[in-house]
């Protein structure tokens, strides 16, 4: 066990430095040039070099990426004299823009991303689950058809039509609730569920369409199993050989997908996110695209990365509790 | 230099310019003969909602947080109305007013408009008793020195560089965060009251000039440097409560801004939350239906376009429906060093060519757009526009054979038109207007960060591209000495004149002008200039952009300032009523 976990997180620190690398390499190649945007309109060439200079861009790309992956670990330090300002481990850097940390920019959005993602993984699990147990339980009759036939139709409506099309019904012509913004949890939990729960379902349904469709799969082949007849042929309840011996190892792939999907919905879902004016990592990604601001958009790949590779670890050590098969070796 | 009276100085640019339209002999009204292309504009009088009451909240929706609220970088619109109207004063500023009025400068700090001397080579400027800091501590002369001082940080950058390029002071100066101030030979400050600013060139305008943020007062005490833009320390009305960038900010009054030394600001509500988190779908839908505390807001971004015809067909909706002309003419620029744009006649057939109408379209139509007849936008020409060709909207296209004929390419030619990701239906409307005389236009689009850089670059730049250009103050000194003064182009990051264009009768025309210190007649001669151009034709001008922008049912005093590219004047916004 701790073998492969050590094993696992040299790999996830590789990976990560992967990323980085090739990150960084696609700032280099990209025409657009920092330093000139921000010198603003008219700059002369000389100002420009200072510029540059000062941001820390007129060093060799290697010299540059040494610093970013040191930085990381022993901070940096912007700007000099007295009014120079350091961050500290983990220090992705200051944001072009603001000259804030990077890593605060990051934490400061991320309960926004992690309440829609939470919150609507929640909602997509209790739906594709249970929709995709019926259909399976039921299979082939006429209430597995249309499960599936509405999984199809939910799955392919894109976010930003659902969410319009919620807005304007639920907002807009029923009134039912004001224009959704964000409220933190701890500000006032009644409001942030209520500023929510478009978001939520915006999200879920796409999610909750797929989650059915694998589970339903997912469930089948396993009720086909010799022990599921096994547990049967013992007289054990149908309850109890679904919940037990069906269900539990039909939700390994399940498992698998909800790490991913989660890992990459925790560092922002940007469309959803945009579309509901939610302040959270996926926003903060499209406005620093907007404006060059290369360090932010260094610091929320690596994030997302982050989530993704570790969610894989997560995952895999779950397998372990839901599945007995599977061993981690 | 001709002493001239203060409001005369003031009036000058706003007024004179109108005695001055006979001088280029081809100048009329905008829209030469298409009135039908009238565009949607403010109703009434300008103003929506009458005279603020004092008190309230008032909201503003945005999707954005601001660029730089550092004074010494703040130089993006309407960035500047919300540093300048709010947050910190400057030595003079511009009335709050809509039209012509609103060109007009006041003394804002300073006693009055300013105190050439030398030929204007020379500003004395003095500070008004009893200015106050949001802590109380008195603003003197030298913390405006010292924020002028900042604008030449390179830790500081993308502020105006109106400082850097006119005051006297050493070359390579890198601002004072390091110790390191300017000398007297730049900037005196004989007393806590008095300013002195030694200039390199006369300049005469140099009262327009102190309007910008950098000549705002920085305490050298409350310095942070690149946090600086979290916190400016107000002089202004307002001061910040919380700025959560990208998110919120929540302004409430500085209660030792003395409104007996303001003549501008009015300060009407109490608090001022702006949320910038919004989408520009959100922002819209939220005003059109004006409900709760929407009633109390105004948008800080554009309409829109998907939004504009539910503006205008709801009467009660179109009422509330701030649209005037932004300032900023958007531009096809051609590379002048590139055949077949080294050609005048061919570049002179481009203006007639290309169907403005059409291009105007894909960015809304009239209730977004007016059509460019002229470089210079009417704010620079005293408020009426200039058409100096007297083409028809949607083009000339026989005019434009019959010039290409003459030039040699009356088959045609092939070229590459560069623009935005998201400028692809614009650069279409170019590319089919050009088709139908020959020109084969392959359109690129690259990431809008990325434009700047490749149109900068001489090797890189294609031979068409689609750019623009707004004045920083009314003064054509801040437009056509920036975007065709040929001794500024650069090989590798070019940035102002895109076109490359380099003519040595115009290069010395803007030195003369430069030098004329009768505004009236400075006026004037940058007409004539103007016409010069068109007539070399090194861009071919397209659409002069409106800002429309809706407002609350309860908001009053609002109207769009000429200065502030058709933003709200947050001077003199407020509510028309408070709970």
């Amino acid at each position: 066990m701790t073998g492969f976990l050590l094993r696992r997180l040299l790999g996830i620190a590789g990976t990560l430095l992967v990323i980085c690398a090739l990150t960084f390499a696609v700032f280099y190649l990209l025409p657009s040039d920092p330093a000139a945007q921000f010198c603003g309109k008219d700059c002369s060439a000389d100002r420009i070099v200072m510029v540059r200079q000062q941001m820390g861009l007129d060093d060799p790309l290697i010299v540059q990426f040494g610093r970013y992956v040191l930085g990381i670990f022993a901070g940096q330090t912007l700007g000099s004299g007295q009014y120079a300002v350091h961050c500290g481990f983990p220090c992705f850097g200051y944001s072009f823009q603001s000259g804030q940390p990077v890593w605060d920019l990051m934490l400061d959005r991320l309960p926004a991303s992690a309440s829609l993602a939470l919150g609507a993984a929640v909602l997509w699990l209790l739906l594709g689950l249970s929709a995709g147990l019926l259909s399976a339980l039921r299979r082939n009759t006429w209430v597995d058809r249309t499960v599936m036939v509405a999984t199809i139709g939910i799955a392919a409506l894109p976010v930003y039509f659902t969410a319009m099309l919620l807005l304007y019904v639920v907002v807009t012509v029923l009134g039912l609730m004001p224009y959704p913004r964000y409220i933190a949890f701890g500000e006032d939990p009644v409001g942030w569920i209520r500023n929510l729960i478009l978001p939520w379902i915006t999200l879920a349904l796409t999610f909750a369409a797929i989650y059915a469709r694998m589970t339903r799969n997912s469930v089948i082949e396993t009720m086909a199993e010799p022990y599921v007849r096994t547990a049967r042929a013992k007289g054990l309840r149908e309850r109890r050989v679904v919940g037990r011996h069906g269900l539990r190892p039909a939700l390994t792939p399940v498992a698998t997908m909800l790490g991913m999907d989660l890992g990459g919905l925790l560092a922002g879902a940007l469309i959803t996110e945009s579309l509901f004016s939610l302040p959270g990592v996926g926003k903060l990604f499209a406005d620093s695209l907007n404006k060059a601001d290369q360090p932010v958009i260094m610091g929320i790949t690596l994030l997302a990365s982050f989530f993704i590779v570790t969610s894989n670890l997560v995952v895999d050590l779950v397998y372990a509790w839901i599945d007995p098969r599977a061993r981690l070796t | 230099m001709t002493r001239r009276t203060h409001t005369a100085l003031a009036a000058a640019i706003a007024a004179a310019l109108t005695l001055g339209l006979g001088a280029c002999g081809s100048t009329g009204t905008g829209g030469g003969e298409d009135q039908g292309r009238q565009g949607v504009t403010t109703e009434g009088d300008g103003i929506i909602g009458g005279t603020p009451v004092r008190g309230g909240t008032l909201n503003i929706l945005s999707n954005v947080d601001f660029d730089q609220l550092d004074p010494a970088r703040n130089w993006t619109m309407p960035v500047m109305d919300v540093g300048v109207r709010m947050l910190y004063r400057t030595l003079t500023t511009f009335k709050a007013a809509p039209g012509a009025e609103g060109l007009k400068i006041e003394p804002d700090l300073a006693t009055d408009l300013g105190t050439p001397s030398d030929g204007a080579r020379t500003w004395t400027f003095h500070l008004k008793d009893g200015l106050k800091y949001e802590d109380g501590t008195p603003i003197v002369a030298d913390d405006i020195k010292y924020n002028v001082e900042r604008s030449f940080s390179p830790e500081l950058p993308g502020g105006p560089d109106y400082a850097r390029v006119y005051l006297n002071a050493p070359a390579g100066y890198q601002g004072p965060l390091n110790g390191e101030r300017l000398g007297k030979e730049a900037i005196e400050v004989p007393d806590e009251k008095t300013i002195v600013f030694h200039l390199k060139r006369p300049v005469a305008e140099f009262g327009y000039t102190v309007t910008l943020p950098t000549f705002a007062p920085v305490p050298r005490a409350k310095e942070t440097g690149v946090n600086y833009s979290n916190h400016p320390v107000s002089s202004g009305p307002y001061r910040i409560e919380s700025y959560d960038r990208g998110k919120r900010m929540v302004l409430v009054r500085n209660t030792y801004w003395d409104e007996k030394t303001d003549p501008v600001r009015k300060a009407y509500p109490d608090r001022i939350v702006v949320d910038q988190t919004l989408k520009g779908t959100g922002v819209a839908d939220r005003l059109i239906a004006d409900q709760g505390d929407d009633r109390d807001a105004v948008s800080y971004i554009d309409l829109v376009p998907a939004k504009i015809s539910d503006v205008l067909t709801a009467p009660a909706v179109k009422k509330r429906l701030v649209s005037e002309n932004a300032g900023c003419t958007t531009k096809l620029d051609m590379n002048t060093t590139k055949a077949p744009f080294d050609n005048a006649q061919v570049r002179l057939a481009m203006q007639y060519a290309v169907d403005k109408e059409a291009f105007a379209d894909t960015m809304g139509g009239p209730a977004f757009t007016d059509v460019a007849t002229t470089y210079l936008p009417p704010a620079l020409t005293g408020g009426t526009a200039v058409d100096h060709f007297r083409i028809p909207p949607a083009g000339d296209q026989a005019k434009a054979k019959a010039l290409l004929t003459e030039a040699g390419f009356g088959s045609g030619f092939s070229t590459e038109l560069l623009t935005s990701t998201g400028g692809r239906q614009q650069a279409e409307a170019i590319q089919a207007a050009l088709k139908k005389l020959g020109i084969n236009v392959t359109i690129t689009t690259v990431d809008p960060t990325a434009v700047a850089s490749i149109v900068g670059d001489k090797d890189k730049q294609p031979g068409l591209s689609i750019g623009g250009w707004c004045p920083d103050y009314p003064s054509a000194a801040t437009f056509l000495p920036m975007i065709f003064d040929g001794r500024t182009i650069k090989d590798k990051g070019n940035q102002g004149d895109i076109t490359r264009f380099d003519d040595p009768g115009v290069n010395a025309e803007l030195d003369r002008i430069a030098t004329l210190t009768d505004l009236t007649q400075a006026d004037r001669a940058w007409l004539a200039l103007d016409a010069k151009i068109m007539d070399k034709s090194p861009a071919v001008p397209l659409v002069w952009q409106k800002k429309p922008l809706l407002v609350g049912s309860n908001i009053a005093g609002a109207f769009a300032h000429p200065v502030w590219s058709g933003q709200l004047d947050y001077a003199v916004i407020g509510l028309k009523s408070v709970k």
